[in-house]
């Protein structure tokens, strides 16, 4: 090809010319991952996200014993219940009929891992996201509830596709849902005061 | 002849090195004002901060808070993001800057309503986030340096940077209270014909506040580096992340250099 | 051409066997051939030819910055400039975005610029290349008007004004002027309205429009083969083996040279973005720091650096339909340069000296202007803008007749051509 612009016949130099192009190459490829980083960074939770996304402070003057409350916390329903003696009395007895009785498949901090799955027996904290596809679990507090059946110890029940989770949010074998309800990072300032959000007083802003 | 000449010329010369000590207080710095008129220069006034110094920004921020917030918010910053990039704890950041009803992620807001501002000011004290990037940390320092006693204002004082401003001097405690003096001088107008206008020659101190005018100085420093942090708060990590990349690129040039030339050699 | 055939014995490696697949598929094999390892390009290129390529590497680094400030950019009246702050202090990352955005916007109009220039520079617009050239200018008016719409959108002070007084300019035209300001509008003065609708067309209509003229430009480049700087068709003078004798292919030796030319550009990008984002107030105007405000105009009021000598133009004739009437010979005479210029001979290489005048007067009145639209309208400036439009304009409406009274010199029959390191 002696007659057109180039005269390739650099054999030697082949083995320079490969080195060159595999370090031009690599950098370059090392450049792009790090040009992707800012893009990728962009789509997790903003200030903003964070900021809405922190802890919520609950007034527990405010529940009389059976009521429940819901406070919103990083866009998620959290129920708060105060559980009467009964409620709590409740929890036993049938953990043949639930999935998870002692909670080891659950999701929730080491200080629910416990039949109450709750840091006193008192107030029960919970995500109230169904753990099957995500609606709202309606409240069934009362035993017996006729639509449920007699031997209905009191939970919740979820509309969608019929889980069942009892007063401590364990579901009930037969539920669409196969691990019990989550329990959020809480901590309680006083006996008054929960927060939803973090694990210790100390963490909250 | 030649040498008498020359003695009247050596007088001369000495009266004026005399006369230059002696004018120098009043021609020089503005730093030092007590003795008398100063402020000649101060279209030339520089900012001269700097958004690493964060011992500056602290103080800015502390008294921004204390002097400035009543009546300016900084709507797009978060008093969490400021003890973050401040590197204040947050156990400060809520005892010092954070208002008792607010928490450290809420916004930044003044609390003076809008509505009764404008009906004290004629227009509501408008937010200050952006204020730096808009105007320059020198127009900021030069506003904050040159509030001056003038009767005619409803406020009772103007300021040479912003003319008419609807603000009051709200330091004059702290800077003291300075008049302007100004001189009548001749400038040929828009026709030609000569026109005698006003122009600002040096300011008067009328009263001294609780700083001197060192301390006052650095006083506006703190707080026009600290607007100039809250209008750009990434800036910082902007320049220092910015580094690493050009020094990256130009490895990669130089590779892409070798590449090219390498390929080249076919060509003739 | 038949699929690739293996040799026999070779085991069949995956990526081969997909590459086959593929090649049977889609016509990749033909095109690599024709585009890259057999498309030959003149060997004498120098540094105005690197910015064609350059051109779409800002293009892709626009439309990938753009979609991401879209997810977090929230078009309205009342939601626009804080959702811009809200990028620049709370989205991750978001500030690196939007300076890659801004500082895109300003690189391309000077990339586009110079690649224009080398245009003017070696006749590269002269038959066979009209439409090539066309295609060009298209695409110059599209980025003018993406240009523009984008700057509205921060709805920051001088976004107001810079919408307001352009699209006034509009209601200039006799008759319709006034109805068709309201229409593009869509309101009685600038609004949400028109921001909203700036907003689908910044995002979505016109880079649609720029993506097909970019490619339109590239078939018709395709089509004639570049140009180059000796201004000598290549295609004239074919080797034994067909190839033209001063060409190369264009893979790999402008692939590799085009990698070193887009490195350099990336060097210069990276320390604008990173250290000078506003270029202090060139690419990020002062004014647009300070939300909107109807009754405020900002003062200097100019649009970006990239429309000032046009706006110079319209600013310094004191009539408002004749400045509106030159401001537009100003941007569309280059269209017409293809048919303006009677030259023999395409490089300003060997051209006489009469057009190497005129577009030193050109260049330099081009960059003046460009000066002066960044001022306040003085009087002395509103001068020396008048004096400047006319070797703006004489460079294309006086071309029919210097480029065919100058003397040319001749014309090698080769490139002129220095071998490389």
């Amino acid at each position: 090809m002696a007659d057109s612009g180039v005269i390739a016949d650099n054999a030697v130099d082949d083995s320079r010319r490969k080195f060159l192009l595999s370090a031009t190459v690599a950098t370059g490829a090392v450049g792009v991952a790090f040009t992707a980083v800012p893009f990728i960074a962009s789509w997790t939770p903003s200030e903003r996200a964070r900021a809405l996304g922190a802890p919520v402070d609950f007034d527990l003057s405010k529940l009389e014993p059976g009521q429940m409350a819901t406070v919103i916390w990083q866009r998620q329903p959290i129920y708060i219940v105060r559980r009467t003696p009964e409620m709590v009395a409740s929890l036993a007895g049938h953990d043949s009929r639930l999935k998870d009785p002692k909670s080891e498949d659950s999701d929730q901090p080491p200080y629910a891992t416990n039949q109450m799955r709750s840091r006193v027996a008192d107030y029960l904290v919970l995500i109230g996201v169904c753990t099957h596809l995500g609606c709202l679990p309606k409240q069934r507090f009362d035993r017996g509830n006729p639509e449920l059946g007699a031997d209905w110890p009191g939970g919740f029940a979820c509309p969608c596709h019929g889980s069942r989770f009892d007063l401590a949010g364990r579901v009930f074998e037969g539920s669409p849902a196969s691990v019990n309800l989550k329990v959020p990072p809480y901590a309680l300032a006083d006996a008054r005061k929960l927060i939803v959000g973090v694990n210790d007083v100390k963490g909250a802003a | 002849m030649v040498r008498s000449h020359l003695r009247g010329a050596a007088a001369l010369g000495l009266a004026l090195v005399l006369a230059t000590g002696l004018l120098a207080p009043a021609l020089g710095s503005a730093a030092e004002g007590e003795s008398s008129g100063f402020g000649a220069d101060w279209e030339s006034w520089r900012a001269d901060t700097s958004v690493t110094d964060l011992a500056s920004l602290q103080r800015g921020a502390r008294d921004f808070m204390a002097y400035c917030n009543g009546c300016h918010s900084l709507k797009y910053m978060r008093y969490s993001r400021l003890g973050q990039d401040l590197e204040i704890a947050p156990d400060l950041l809520q005892k010092y800057l954070v208002p008792t009803n607010a928490k450290a992620a809420d916004y930044i807001h003044a609390p003076m309503p809008a509505a009764d501002a404008t009906a004290w000011f004629g227009k509501p004290p408008p937010d200050l986030s952006l204020m730096a990037r808009a105007r320059g940390t020198d127009y900021l320092y030069q506003f904050l340096t040159t509030f001056y006693q003038d009767p005619s204002r409803p406020t009772g004082t103007n300021n040479l940077r912003l003319n008419a401003t609807a603000m009051p001097d709200v330091l004059s405690e702290l800077e003291g209270v300075k008049g302007a003096v100004f001189k009548n001088v001749q400038i040929a107008g828009a026709d030609g014909a000569q026109v005698t206008e006003k122009v600002f020659d040096h300011f008067e101190p009328l009263a001294p506040g609780r700083m001197t005018r060192e301390q006052y100085e650095g006083f506006v420093r703190d707080i026009v580096n600290f607007l100039d942090y809250v209008s750009e708060p990434a800036q910082a990590h902007r320049r220092s992340l910015g580094v690493w990349v050009v020094l990256f690129l130009l490895v990669f040039t130089w590779l892409a250099w070798l590449l090219k030339n390498e390929y080249w050699k076919d060509v003739h | 051409m038949a699929a690739v055939v293996k040799p026999p014995g070779e085991p069949t490696a995956k990526p081969g066997g997909l590459r086959a697949w593929l090649y049977k598929r889609l016509p990749i094999e033909e095109f690599l051939e024709t585009q890259l390892t057999g498309y030959f390009a003149p060997k004498n290129f120098n540094v105005w030819y690197f910015f064609g390529f350059i051109a779409i590497v800002v293009l892709v680094i626009q439309l990938v910055t753009g979609i991401y400030l879209t997810m977090f950019y929230k078009p309205g009246e009342a939601t626009s400039f804080d959702s811009v702050e809200f990028i620049m202090r709370e989205v991750n990352s978001g500030w690196l975005i939007r300076y890659l955005h801004s500082t895109g916007a300003s690189a391309f109009f000077i990339v586009v610029y110079l690649h224009m220039f080398r245009a003017l520079l070696y006749g590269s617009y002269k038959a066979p290349r009209e439409l090539l050239w066309v295609f060009g200018m298209l695409v110059y008016l599209a980025l003018m008007a993406e240009a523009f719409m984008g700057y509205v959108l921060p709805w920051g002070n001088m976004s107001y004004w810079a919408a307001q007084v352009i699209v006034n300019v509009f209601g200039v035209i006799p008759g319709i002027g006034p109805g068709l300001v309201e229409w593009i509008r869509g309101d009685y003065g600038i609004a949400d309205s028109t921001l909203n609708r700036f907003f689908a067309l910044h995002v979505a209509a016109v880079p649609l429009g720029l993506l097909l003229l970019v490619v339109l430009h590239l078939v018709a480049l395709r089509r004639t083969g570049s140009s180059n700087p000796d201004g000598i068709e290549i295609k004239e003078k074919l080797g034994a083996d067909g190839k033209p004798l001063d060409g190369i292919p264009f893979h790999p030796y402008y692939t590799v040279k085009d990698t070193f030319g887009i490195s350099v550009f990336l060097v210069l990008f990276a320390i604008v973005v990173f250290f000078v984002p506003t270029l202090n107030g060139l690419f990020l105007e002062h004014a647009n720091f300070l939300p909107a405000d109807p009754l405020s105009t900002p003062e200097p009021i100019t649009p970006s650096w990239y429309f000032t000598p046009y706006y110079a133009m319209l600013r310094a004739i004191p009539n408002q339909r004749l400045g509106a009437l030159v401001l537009v010979f100003g941007v569309m005479s280059y269209m017409f340069l293809p048919w303006l210029d009677r030259s023999p001979v395409k490089s300003m290489r060997y051209r006489g000296w009469l057009s190497k005048a005129f577009l030193t007067l050109f260049v330099i009145s081009f960059l003046g202007l460009m000066y002066l639209g960044l001022q306040l309208p003085t009087r002395t400036a509103q001068i020396m803008a008048r004096i400047l439009t006319v070797p703006y304009l004489a460079y294309f409406w006086l071309m029919p007749f210097y480029t065919r009274w100058e003397r040319c010199k001749p014309v090698p029959e080769r490139v002129r051509f220095h071998a490389h390191g």
